[in-house]
């Protein structure tokens, strides 16, 4: 028996509630509102009460794709990330780095939004970084 | 108080008695539920009185029900307070827990937290810290209950109007344990809509709840809008107790008058 | 947000403008609701009467677009009968003559005719907002989602300082953040023109100093936005566009447009945890964690970063976005070697000054609010209290201009769109949870009874909504929630896409599209 609860913060809206995520055996499944949290006091939203809910959805990406003749193919992550970062380094060749452009993401992570704004920036030489949280 | 406490869970948990006690952690700066299944690391043990006696209580009980229904064969313990403890025997009426499976860790709350609840028993059966203090009266109810119909009417639907429709005030509950909510059901209140259909709304889930609610008052603490929902609900407690003579939860064993026929139990 | 979200629980008046803050922002609504219970007066401008609108004690209904007009009028009216924070004004302003020079002619007669609000009601927010000891504004994509969105934003901020409601507790101008990081995303550089800290990438000494520190020759052009990049991948001189975790396919206006624009990609990286229409036009998907499988930071909407943590291992073959970006810069011959999200925070905070002082160890129990510059810095609670970022706060003397598109025998309807409180952006993870999907499960469009009887159109029928740009199908909820000649649809539903009809028409500065408005013909289905 595994149980654990890991306190996180809510991946929805700009509120940034703070959540117990209740695991049991490897699948979450409840949401518990953190009661000593500054922002939320113990409350959640609707959204925030079922954020576990998508987490395990059968519908998630598991493994990568590679469009083959038209149509995607599973394969494995050496092929997809050879075939991204080949890819890349052709068109940074052929047209320069300013031919490439990246959205960073308000649903990422500080942590990866700072990786991938240098990744452009520094492995790519490119300031073509933006998102859409303009919208 | 809390050494109590850990040499209790320590006991239950060395001599193989439960499987696991489900209580209160600090941890990460936080106070949140845990599952605690080694009697040498109940360091972080809290009783969830951080600032103030009882600002983070969590359905415990709520969590017991999904350990059990995955683990019927285990025992676990559980901290409980008085409310709690009306919970644990009412789901077990409910068949939701069976009682020789939990081994209840009782502790009495303060003054302070007893009149903040309004509570009118702040203490389980038996309890390993703590001191008895009185039952407090229903003071908001009294309070609502003074001032004319109609003027009562406005201040809840004033107060109904602010629900965000998040279903907190039942996701918290640990009372809550249908497998079907009639508040989901469009035919009843249309979905979709914020605020929900008032009063239909809050009165569906206020009937439901009627010999069931232990009043914990954790979904009041739940409550985004701050609506008064434990003021409500023991407003119906009275009518079930005047009607039928039942309050869930202080007599062990008494199945609620309302629901006798109709058990949506799991056995 | 300058201010933080618990202090508007104390505020004496709260205005609330183009934010539907119980669908969008609930748990910041809670504060306003403690607010009102406490006394404060409640303002509430919104072209739909929203949720909030139920208690406000001025509820407004501003025409679409005329943002500045009404919030002009308001300025008028207060410096008119004096309301204003004359020391305030005097000490940390300049450019007051300028703004009293162009509100002058926004008498509230002239604003009523353009927006469409009362006279009276203009007065009577003058009146509470500039009366109020601690006044508080809280405002949304309702605002800057429009040509004119950052003389939107400026005409607040005048409005605030007008009243000395800056830089002191329970004050403030109050944007809230839509998605849970938008302000990270700012924050860590995600912006053409910024290093991490907004430390601008035409600043010789900011090149030199992440030159050194990452080992890199960096550009000194700022980038392109993202509605640069679509028309770069148009017109041929954008060949690639990796996308992490957004779907623009439906957040952006004119999907059309947008979808011609990423098939002429030589090269579509989508890295995301569904199978997005947008990761359904790359030629490369590549699936990400999310946050529930790995350990990290969000910054919310009032500058606070916190802790995201592990719950599980990865869902299937996924992984956490951050190992995916490393291993391809790798592979590129850019060395990355982080062995964990703390380590990337690390640098993060060697590098950017607001962020200085920030270590997951310190961010256990409430997190810490930017800017922290230091070890030692408690945090910053709210913005701007001894003196603005440059010097003293400056006035902007604004004119209204009406939207981009407006209505016309042809396109007779005002279309504007938002949020429900269900669901979350593009749907992508919403539409996945069945409780969620269950309260709301497909698109609508809200119309007045009046309107729908003369179209002869019937409540659930379905109709045909056109725009210039697209046509869509959906299905109809009548409601007085709007006016007639006004109907709204929410953006989350891929089936009847509002962002097929919606005008890409950008605000000159901020690069944001008008999203909340543009002109529509309803007709019922065939
Ligand atoms: S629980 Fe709701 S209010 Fe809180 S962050 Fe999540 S989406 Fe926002
Ligand atoms: S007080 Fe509220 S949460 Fe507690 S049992 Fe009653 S209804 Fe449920
Ligand atoms: S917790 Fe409060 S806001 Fe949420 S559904 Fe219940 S009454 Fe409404």
């Amino acid at each position: 028996m595994d149980y654990r609860t890991a306190l996180t913060t809510c991946t929805y809206c700009g509120c940034g509630c703070n959540l117990y995520l209740e695991v049991l055996d490897g699948q979450i499944i409840d949401t518990i509102p953190c009661k000593t949290s500054p922002v939320n006091e113990g409350k959640l939203c609707i959204k925030g009460w079922n954020v576990h809910e998508f987490v395990q959805s059968p519908n998630r990406l598991t493994r990568p794709l590679l469009r083959k003749e038209g149509t995607f193919e599973e394969v494995s992550w050496d092929e997809a990330l050879e075939f991204t970062a080949s890819k890349l380094r052709d068109i940074k060749e052929g047209y320069g780095g300013d031919s490439i452009g990246f959205l960073t993401s308000a649903k990422a992570t500080n942590e990866e939004n700072y990786l991938l704004q240098k990744f452009a920036r520094a492995a790519l030489g490119t300031n073509n970084v933006d998102h859409c949280a303009r919208l | 108080m809390i050494k109590e406490v850990k040499k209790r869970v320590k006991e239950l948990l060395d001599s193989g008695k439960i499987t696991g006690f489900l209580g209160l952690r600090d941890m990460n700066g936080h106070v949140g539920p845990h599952l605690f299944c080694d009697g040498g690391d109940l360091e972080a043990l809290v009783l969830g009185d951080r600032e103030r006696p009882g600002d983070s209580r969590y359905p415990l009980n709520k969590q017991l029900i999904h350990l059990a229904r995955s683990y019927p064969e285990d025992t676990f313990g559980v901290l409980v307070r008085g409310c709690d403890e009306r919970g644990l025997k009412t789901l077990s009426t409910w068949n939701q827990l069976h009682p020789d499976k939990v081994v209840p860790v009782g502790i009495a709350c303060p003054q302070e937290l007893a009149e903040a609840c309004e509570c009118l028993r702040p203490y389980p059966d038996e309890f390993v810290c703590g001191e008895k203090v009185e039952g407090c009266p229903y003071d908001s109810v009294a309070q609502l209950d003074g001032i004319d119909l109609a003027a009562r009417f406005d201040h809840w639907m004033r107060e109904f109007e602010k629900c965000i429709k998040c279903y907190g005030c039942r996701d918290i509950c640990p009372m809550c344990f249908c497998k079907e909510c009639s508040l989901e059901s469009n035919e009843l209140i249309r979905t979709g809509d914020i605020p929900p259909e008032m009063p239909l709304f809050h009165l569906t889930r206020a009937v439901h709840m009627a010999g069931r609610c232990i009043d914990c008052g954790l979904c009041n603490e739940a409550c985004p809008a701050d609506i008064p929902l434990r003021t409500l609900y023991k407003k119906v407690a009275d009518i079930i107790d005047e009607e039928f003579h039942y309050r869930p939860g202080y007599v062990a064993d008494q199945k609620s008058p309302l629901n006798i026929l109709s058990q949506p139990g799991v056995e | 947000m300058t201010n933080s979200v618990a202090e508007l629980e104390n505020s004496d008046c709260i205005f609330v403008i183009g934010s539907n803050t119980t669908s969008s922002h609930p748990l910041v609504a809670t504060r306003i609701f403690r607010a009102k219970q406490k006394g404060a007066r409640l303002i509430v401008a919104d072209p739909r009467k929203i949720h909030l609108a139920l208690m406000a004690d001025t509820y407004v209904r501003q025409n679409l677009g005329t943002d500045v007009a009404l919030i002009n009028g308001i300025i008028h009216v207060i410096l008119e009968r004096g309301w204003q924070d004359q020391g305030f004004v005097e000490e940390r302003t300049e450019g007051i003559e300028e703004l009293k020079k162009t509100i002058q002619s926004y008498t509230p007669e002239k604003v009523s005719e353009i927006t469409g609000v009362s006279a009276e009601d203009i007065v009577k927010i003058a009146e509470d907002f500039g009366t109020a000891d601690a006044a508080s504004i809280v405002y949304c994509m309702g605002i800057t989602q429009h040509v004119t969105g950052v003389d939107n934003v400026k005409s607040l901020a005048n409005l605030a300082m007008l009243t000395g409601n800056v830089g002191k507790e329970s004050t403030g101008v109050n944007p809230l953040r839509g998605q849970n990081n938008v302000q990270g995303a700012c924050d860590m550089g995600g912006l053409p023109n910024v290093y991490p800290g907004y430390q601008a990438v035409t600043m010789p000494d900011n090149q030199k100093k992440f030159e050194s520190r990452w080992s890199a020759s960096l550009s000194d052009q700022v980038g392109r936005t993202v509605s640069d990049m679509l028309s770069g991948l148009s017109d041929g001189s954008l060949k690639a566009l990796y996308v992490m975790g957004e779907n623009p396919m439906l957040s952006d206006p004119d999907t059309a447009h947008v979808e011609e624009a990423l098939k002429a990609a030589e090269l579509l990286v989508v890295q995301d945890i569904f199978f997005t229409p947008t990761a359904e036009l790359a030629h490369v998907v590549l699936p990400g964690s999310s946050f529930a499988e790995k350990d990290g930071t969000f910054t919310n909407t009032e500058r606070r970063v916190m802790r995201v943590r592990k719950a599980i291992e990865p869902v299937g073959d996924s992984r956490p976005d951050w190992q995916i970006i490393q291993e391809i810069s790798n592979r590129l011959g850019y060395a990355m070697a982080y062995d964990s999200p703390e380590a990337i925070m690390n640098e993060i905070a060697e590098v950017t000054p607001s962020y200085g002082g920030i270590t997951y160890d310190r961010l256990e129990g409430s997190g810490l609010q930017w800017p922290c510059p230091d070890r030692d810095h408690p945090g910053t609670k709210f913005l701007h209290k001894d003196a603005f970022a440059r010097g003293k706060g400056m006035f902007h003397a604004i004119e209204f201009m009406p939207p981009a598109e407006t209505v016309d025998p042809e396109f007779p309807f005002w279309l504007t769109t938002g949020r429900i409180h269900v669901h979350y952006h593009t749907g992508t993870m919403t539409r996945n949870s069945p409780t969620l999907n269950a309260e709301v499960s497909e698109g609508f469009l809200e119309i007045n009874p009046g309107d729908a009887s003369q179209l002869g159109i019937r409540e659930g029928d379905e109709v045909k909504v056109i725009s210039r740009r697209g046509q869509i199908r959906v299905k109809t909820v009548f409601t007085d929630r709007v006016e007639r000649g006004l109907v709204f649809m929410p953006f989350h539903f891929v089936e009847s896409n509002a962002n097929a009809l919606t005008n890409p028409a950008l605000d000159p500065i901020a690069k944001i599209p008008e999203l909340k408005v543009c002109a529509v013909r309803v007709e019922k289905a065939a």
